[in-house]
């Protein structure tokens, strides 16, 4: 039973997969990218692994669906017409050469772990040192902190790229106003962000929450405060801050900073990024919460874009 | 029970299969949305009928958080439209 369900659901990947890389409209693409992704967070929870299906599900079809959709809408506006045009053959034998070489290190890579080397068994004797009892937790926050330390400062440069990509004289301004032009989808759109901003919130409190113990954790509930973020800046709840407001860049380097802090008092405790005994699950809870604030906003203004000319809003109240 | 649960998640993920050939067909972009939104609450339906089957909470999560991020991309979508009620 279990096996035909797997069956069909490979199938179903394998096809939403295919068609979003070859049909020609851009929407159909994109509608098929967010069903890949929906169901490649399916299959993380068949495999048991449900951190990564939170991940998957929540930036992979949410997020990143919603970044396509006003990317698409944006080469509209400019006079795209939005669909793929041929390119020449060399470049595109040049790219199947390129992810076929990718497809194959991978998948040697993958099949040359022994199945019996699972990371499990070395980090379940060391968890009750830490407290907490997700063990990806536990790999992301303290056995491997530096890997998430350094993804951190990643995600705040990243947005440092896109504000880059200012035009002249826009800097330090807002970014395009990404609400509805439509006054009465406005005030639809408003009223849904009104509703949607706090459950997103408390949705991505409890999921930080339950990083510690069950699935969750600050990048999946940074990802729904960004949705959250983003549908009331779409209906005008929340104007976008000017990149220059104190209290936004404070909000950006929050997470990053304290993580770093931390990390550097660790020294007094042994080394660079080791937890004093006893305190480990206070200080990853703590690095988690400011963590989460941090990649939320970040994300919601890599969706938002760089600073643009005349970008004035109607609402000067911050959302940092 | 289990064995139940998973033969409902095979029947619901199946309805996602017919919603899919929906958005391929289209014809217009709304269709297309629409269909993917339907795939989308189908996939949710299976990730409950799964965690059920499974007997493991954490499933229900992953369901919220489709289901809270579903709806942006909806809003996204309307927001790029020209007009309201026109299908470019």
């Amino acid at each position: 039973m279990t096996f035909a369900f797997d069956l069909i659901l490979c199938l179903m990947i394998l096809g939403t997969a295919a068609i979003a890389l070859f049909v020609r409209d851009a929407l159909a693409a994109i509608a098929f990218f967010i069903a890949f992704g929906n169901l490649m967070g399916l299959a993380w929870l068949g495999l048991d692994a449900v951190n990564v299906a939170l991940a998957e599900i929540a930036i992979g079809a949410g997020v990143t669906g919603v970044l396509l959709i006003l990317a698409r809408a944006r080469l509209l506006a400019l006079g795209d017409a939005a669909t793929s045009t041929g390119s020449p053959l060399l470049l595109r034998l040049g790219a199947l050469a390129a992810c076929a070489g990718f497809v194959v290190l991978l998948a040697a890579a993958v099949l040359s772990i022994p199945p019996e080397s699972g990371l499990d068994r070395v980090v379940a004797p060391l968890m009750p040192g830490l407290g907490i009892e997700n063990r990806v937790t536990g790999v992301l926050l303290a056995f491997r902190a530096y890997d998430t330390l350094l993804e951190s400062f990643v995600l705040l440069g990243a947005l440092v790229a896109v504000w880059s990509l200012a035009p002249a004289g826009a800097w330090p301004g807002r970014p395009a106003d990404p609400g509805m032009a439509d006054a009465p989808m406005r005030r639809v759109a408003g009223t849904f962000g009104q509703l949607l901003l706090p459950v997103a919130l408390v949705m991505a409190a409890y999921l930080v929450w339950a990083g510690s113990d069950l699935p969750g954790g600050a990048f999946q509930a940074g990802t729904v405060l960004a949705g959250g973020l983003l549908v009331a800046g779409m209906g005008g709840t929340i104007g976008l801050p000017s990149s220059d407001q104190p209290l936004l860049r404070a909000a950006l380097v929050l997470g990053p900073v304290v993580f770093l802090a931390i990390g550097l008092a660790g020294v007094a405790a042994g080394g660079l990024l080791v937890y004093p005994a006893g305190l480990a699950k206070a200080l990853i809870v703590t690095i988690e919460y400011t963590l989460f604030l941090s990649i939320g906003v970040t994300l919601a203004l890599l969706v938002a874009g760089p600073p643009m000319p005349g970008a004035s809003d109607p609402d000067p109240e911050g959302k940092g | 029970m289990a064995d139940w649960f998973t033969l409902v998640a095979i029947f619901l993920l199946l309805t996602v299969a017919a919603a899919l050939v929906r958005c391929w067909r289209g014809p217009g972009p709304v269709e297309r949305i629409m269909a993917a939104q339907l795939a989308g609450t189908g996939v949710i339906g299976v990730a409950v009928v799964l965690g059920a089957a499974r007997g493991d909470a954490a499933f229900l999560d992953a369901a919220l958080i489709g289901t809270l991020l579903a709806a942006i991309a909806v809003t996204a979508f309307v927001r790029g439209t020209a007009k309201p009620g026109a299908k470019e």
